[in-house]
């Protein structure tokens, strides 16, 4: 061992010891020893100098290190968590809440309140959706094929033992038909709302979140018709915005409906800027009757009951009606943007 | 999928304004995501004569020529025989051409959709050009740009240049996932079937393509061509030609202004030839240059051989694209030659037997490949080709022969080829379409709309179905294309999509009074959000996915969540085991942004990897969760709180069981006897044991009240006074009553104060608790005890002392001072005895 090194070990169990008597750490990096191990790196031969100057770094982060764990066993006592307030704490200084003027809540949870406010007068039952989920309900039990091109539409995310994060509310249609199913024997209908968190396998950006949510609606009984699926939406969205509002389908595919549309809504005087065409419609979600075979995966049979289903997103419509510009906003968790609500 | 009206137009009569035509097809056949005027860019474009091309006097490369244009251009300058003058570049002008003219004033087609290059007459070396001659990159037709267009057809000089080509036009771009169940929208006559479907009109397919031509079995060569489809079950059909005589060169100028306004780049003939019946059917051909797949077959065996087979481990292919492949799966469809592999089956061919410009002999395939294997090979490699776009939606076997007859007839006139070998057909037993039973009163209860036999057999007679009508019904049968029509419901669908889903009245469904239960563990979550925000705390929602480093910086191990294998990024790679952790990751930038004081809270669903459902247990288990954070910055602190943050926490642990009418405890986390529920300790892990407590309700944990460890608050960069709280919502659910009334007396209440000094390990629960024990129970007399101060001297750390209010109050006399103070004077006795206090 060079002199260098020796000097080095000697210093550093030195400058441990200190840290452990107690010493604290800022003296203890300032120390006389440790400048001069320093100072010792440029008098090195050229070949050694590196790797010692790398040592003595080394030494430095690990005191450091220590030192931070000095701090940690730092100034906080025990305190007694079953009393409602502190030792020696004055009256004024009690704890206490934060004036309700401060307090919101989240916007998107509180719209998809109203949401759900509407459909419970309207005879819809309420279940929330899952965040992880299998193959089976995502896809399967919904019509999916496995390799079906039409689960290209859907970049969900997996973890690694094979769950899948929704990547749309209709991952419940199969354990919501199963569950309510008792009251098509007593000739009423199903009719389950399930609003929650999906996920989508996306880049972010102004207008586009991984994670975002949807509102599912599910309707099957004896005699559900394609004409009750365009009632029932256009009633929900003229209750909603306030407004009697015409609704449109178009055709469009998911292997889970037969026949398939796209719905759009007739968009709301406030959110209308002039008469144009464009102006006209606001294309809001996915709808159509149920495929058979999805009844059929819940042991409903197609050939007596009926159904429809859809689905739409909730992001927008809380961007509309408060004119937010980023759907970032949501999750950012700023009070900046929380305290306006 | 772009279509081209007027490439419709020459199957279906299209009588619609474009906007009309758009806005139908929006209605009843899918969304039409953009629409072209590609005759907008060709305006003011005319055929002209070349008359002369002679040498330009000051420049080598260029010519200096006199166009006729019939006269068809007004203003612009003319020689005494009422001929322009136009400057050329290109190689190939020559006197007797015909030639495509860009007149001054005119736009340059490729420069059209931006930066729009507007021509004048300008003079180029000492000789003015009115403008100039184009080249098929000019046209944006292409991109050869080596010459001049020749005009290919018989035109007039002056004649409309769009008008000639049939490019005064409208590209629909139709949305591609509308057309996922539809095979023939893949092809420009499944398209046009459509649109005279939806306008009422009867559809005819082109001979060749609804009948089975017996010239093709008929077809006969010399050469001999052999195929050996190995994996039937994959490729149920595969069929394939020898063409000799072949001489490559530019496909037919109309036949790429076909393909390059619906986004298909013309190669050459041969290639063209093929993309175009691809185009048009939906059905994609490959061809391979005859004589490199001969160089390719053993010496002692120069037949032409074409196999399919699956793919082999280690073996390598190059692409036409000019990657490489190298298989590590076997389960790809390859085309091989000899075994050698030639080609991705339906996905893309190889470059070793690509046709160039010395082909002049070609095997040409048309296949059926199996959807499902299509996409799976084109997902593993990363291929997704315009082949893959139309065979993974499942193109009918029925087809290969009828398209192959039709790219033989197109390539022998494109390029004066001549089928040279039989057509070899290895066809497997595949089904013809269902006969479907349908009845106008299944259609009815299921549309919401009655429409008769007669209507249902015209509507789907016009889109060439097969319908015969009974007295009890319809059996319909889909033509082959129509490989999506499989059940009744399918026809439900085109009968409503082909009459028009706006006919349909709108009624809402019957119901009976009866009101629908509410969802009791949501109405829990709307009222702690009410509760919480009412008394100051923000509600936030962060992601489900969070950084490897948050669950480590939180004393949790990655290795017990889910992880995703396809994360965007590492900041979301995985499952949150509980809530804290992200209300903490939040604090610091809202304390950068100036909040003093704050309380961020979030409702959430938490997961764990190997936790599984009770009820479901092939899926996780959900765990439904509050968590609250409070922080305030050091300033805010010292100015108007102190001691302990976690107190603050407490707070409003308090006021949300009160509001929900629980009573809870809570205890110190030494105490507790390590309970084995994984899921609550993996929520505890954030905390600083010293300074939290579990919350409890009865006998029960439902969560966890403290402080953040030291190493925790350094790695989040939390402020001092930072305290959290989390805990399980169907736990508290099952507690949740409503808030507690307390009856009124007639008589005042009298209060007095006890003051007790104590050993300092005494818990102010068990002082509280002892007081509380010690008061004699009474039916008539209601006790309150209230903590007024709690003090420990600063001198003496044995001790503390606490001082408390007790309050009585008799729902039948004015209670006398002398009651309550024996009272007080039995709690003293007691504390004494139990506690060790000392009366103050």
């Amino acid at each position: 061992m060079s002199n260098s090194q020796e000097t080095l070990k000697h210093v550093a169990e030195s400058l441990r010891r200190r840290i452990a008597a107690g010493d604290p750490v800022s003296q203890v990096l300032r120390s006389d020893e440790l400048r001069a191990l320093y100072a010792e790196i440029p008098t090195l031969p050229a070949d050694e100098r590196a790797a010692f100057g790398k040592q003595v770094n080394q030494l430095k982060t690990e005191l450091e290190e220590l030192g931070a764990e000095q701090t940690e066993s730092d100034d906080r006592r025990p305190i007694d968590v079953t009393a409602p307030f502190d030792v020696n704490v004055s009256d004024q200084k009690r704890p206490r809440l934060l004036t309700s003027d401060k307090g919101s809540q989240h916007p998107i949870p509180a719209e998809i309140g109203d949401m759900i406010d509407i459909f419970y007068r309207m005879g819809f039952n309420v279940s929330e959706s899952r965040q992880i989920d299998d193959d089976y309900h995502m896809f399967e039990s919904l019509n999916f094929p496995d390799d079906h091109p039409a689960r290209d539409h859907y970049d969900t995310f997996m973890s690694e033992e094979g769950f899948i994060a929704p990547a749309h509310t209709s991952t419940m249609q199969n354990r919501v038909l199963k569950e309510y199913k008792h009251v098509l024997a007593d000739g009423e209908d199903i009719r389950v709302v399930i609003p929650d968190r999906v996920f989508r396998n996306e880049d972010l950006d102004a207008t586009h979140e991984h994670t975002f949510y949807q509102l599912e609606g599910v309707v099957v009984g004896k005699d559900i018709n394609t004409g009750n699926l365009v009632a029932t939406l256009q009633t929900y969205m003229s209750q909603y915005f306030r407004q009697e509002l015409n609704t449109k389908i178009q055709p469009f595919y998911f292997p889970f409906t037969e026949p398939s549309f796209e719905f759009a809504v007739e968009r709301p005087d406030f959110l209308r800027k002039d008469d144009s065409e464009e102006q006209k419609w606001l294309e809001l979600g996915g709808c159509g009757m149920i495929h058979p075979n999805v009844l059929s995966h819940a042991d409903i049979d197609p050939n007596i009951y009926t159904g429809f289903a859809w689905g739409f997103g909730i992001e927008r419509m809380v961007m509309m009606r408060y004119g937010i510009e980023d759907v970032r906003h949501f999750e950012s968790a700023k009070l900046d943007f929380l305290r306006q609500f | 999928m772009k279509v081209s009206i007027n490439w419709i137009k020459q199957f279906t009569e299209v009588d619609l304004p474009a906007d009309e035509l758009v806005q139908k097809i929006g209605e009843q056949l899918g969304a039409v995501e953009e629409v072209i005027d590609i005759g907008a860019k060709y305006r003011g474009l005319h055929i002209v004569k070349v008359v002369s091309a002679e040498k330009h006097p000051n420049a080598d490369k260029l010519s200096v020529c006199l166009v006729d244009d019939g006269g068809a251009m007004k203003d612009v300058a003319r020689n005494k025989d009422n001929l322009i003058e136009v400057v050329c570049g290109a190689p190939n002008v020559r006197a007797g051409m015909s030639a495509v003219w860009l007149p001054p004033g005119a736009t340059v087609p490729a420069s059209f959709d931006k930066d729009p290059f507007v021509l004048e007459a300008r003079e180029l070396r000492g000789v003015v050009s009115n403008g100039m001659l184009a080249s098929a990159n000019e046209l944006a037709i292409g991109d050869d740009h080596t010459g001049i267009v020749e005009v290919d057809v018989s035109a007039q000089p002056g004649e409309d240049f769009a008008e000639v080509y049939e490019l005064d036009d409208i590209v629909l771009d139709i949305e591609n996932k509308m057309f996922t169940h539809r095979p023939d929208c893949f092809g420009i006559l499944g398209v046009a079937r459509e649109i005279a479907g939806i306008t009422g009109k009867q559809f005819v397919s082109p001979k060749w393509y609804s009948q089975l031509l017996e010239e093709l079995q008929s077809k006969q060569g010399a050469v001999g061509l052999r195929i050996d489809n190995q994996i039937p079950d994959k490729v149920p059909r595969f069929t394939a030609v020898v063409m000799s005589g072949i001489s490559i060169k530019q496909s037919p100028f109309i036949m790429r202004s076909y393909l390059a306004r619906v986004g298909i780049r013309p190669i050459n003939n041969i290639v063209d030839a093929t993309n175009y019946l691809m185009v048009l059917t939906g059905q994609p051909l490959h061809a391979y240059d005859a004589g490199k797949l001969l160089a390719l077959a053993p010496k002692t065996d120069q037949t032409l051989q074409l196999e399919t087979r699956l793919s082999r481990r280690g073996e390598t292919l190059k692409l036409l694209d000019g990657k490489s492949v190298t298989f590590d799966d076997e389960e790809t469809i390859l085309i091989t030659s000899h075994d050698k592999p030639v080609g991705i089956g339906g996905v893309m061919g190889g470059l070793e037997t690509e046709v160039d410009e010395q082909t002049t002999q070609i095997v040409l395939e048309c296949a059926n490949f199996d959807m499902y294997a299509i996409r799976r090979a084109s997902m593993r490699h990363g291929l997704f080709t315009d082949a893959v776009t139309r065979f993974n939606k499942g193109q009918s076997p029925h087809q290969t022969d009828r398209v192959l007859h039709e790219a033989i007839a197109t390539i022998e006139y494109v390029s004066g080829a001549e089928v040279a070998s039989a057509v070899e057909d290895e066809v497997t037993e595949y089904p013809e379409n269902n006969v479907i039973w349908i009845t106008p009163a299944f259609i009815e209860k299921r549309l919401g709309m009655f429409v008769g036999a007669d209507q249902i057999q015209t509507v789907l007679t016009n889109v060439e179905f097969n319908v015969h009508k009974d007295a009890d019904g319809l059996q319909v049968q889909a033509p082959f294309w129509r490989t999506d029509i499989a059940i009744a419901e399918d026809i439900v669908e085109e009968i409503g999509r082909l009459i028009g889903f706006d006919k349909v009245p709108l009624t809402l469904p019957r119901r009976s009074v009866a009101p629908t239960d509410r969802n009791q563990l949501l109405d829990l979550k709307y009222h702690i959000r009410e509760i919480l925000a009412s008394a100051g705390a923000n509600e936030v929602l962060t992601y489900n996915f969070v950084h490897g480093r948050l669950l480590e910086a939180a004393g949790q191990d990655p290795e017990t969540a889910h992880r995703l294998t396809n994360a965007i990024s590492p900041d979301l790679q995985y499952y949150r085991l509980s809530l804290t952790p992200s209300l903490l990751e939040k604090v610091h930038a809202n304390i950068k942004a100036g909040y003093g004081a704050f309380v961020l809270f979030e409702i959430g669903k938490t997961h764990q990897k190997f936790v599984m459902d009770e009820t479901e247990p092939a899926v996780p288990a959900e765990r439904e969760r509050l968590s609250l954070v409070f922080a305030s910055d050091d300033k805010t602190w010292s100015a108007h709180y102190a001691g302990a943050a976690y107190y603050q926490a407490r707070k409003y642990l308090d006021r949300l069981c009160s509001e929900l009418g629980v009573s809870y405890s809570v205890q110190t986390m030494n105490n507790h006897a390590d309970s084995d529920d994984t899921a609550t300790d993996v929520s505890r892990a954030p905390y600083d044991a010293s300074r939290t407590g579990l919350i409890k309700i009865a006998d029960e944990v439902i969560g966890v009240i403290g402080e953040p460890r030291q190493q925790v608050a350094r790695r989040l960069k939390l402020p001092r006074a930072t305290a959290s709280l989390e805990l399980d919502i169907k736990l508290l659910e099952k507690y949740a009553t409503s808030k507690q009334y307390q009856q009124l007396s007639k008589y005042p209440s009298i209060s007095q104060d006890i003051s007790l000094k104590l050993p300092a390990d005494r818990t102010y629960a068990e002082v509280h608790q002892c007081i509380r024990a010690s008061i004699p129970s009474s039916q008539h007399i209601r006790y309150q005890v209230e903590p007024i101060d709690i003090y420990q001297p600063e001198k003496d750390a044995s001790s503390k002392h606490m001082a408390f209010r007790i309050t009585a109050v008799s729902d039948r006399k004015t209670m006398k001072d002398t009651e309550l103070s024996d009272v007080l004077d039995t709690v003293a006795t007691q504390a004494d005895t139990e506690l060790s206090a000392e009366r103050l």
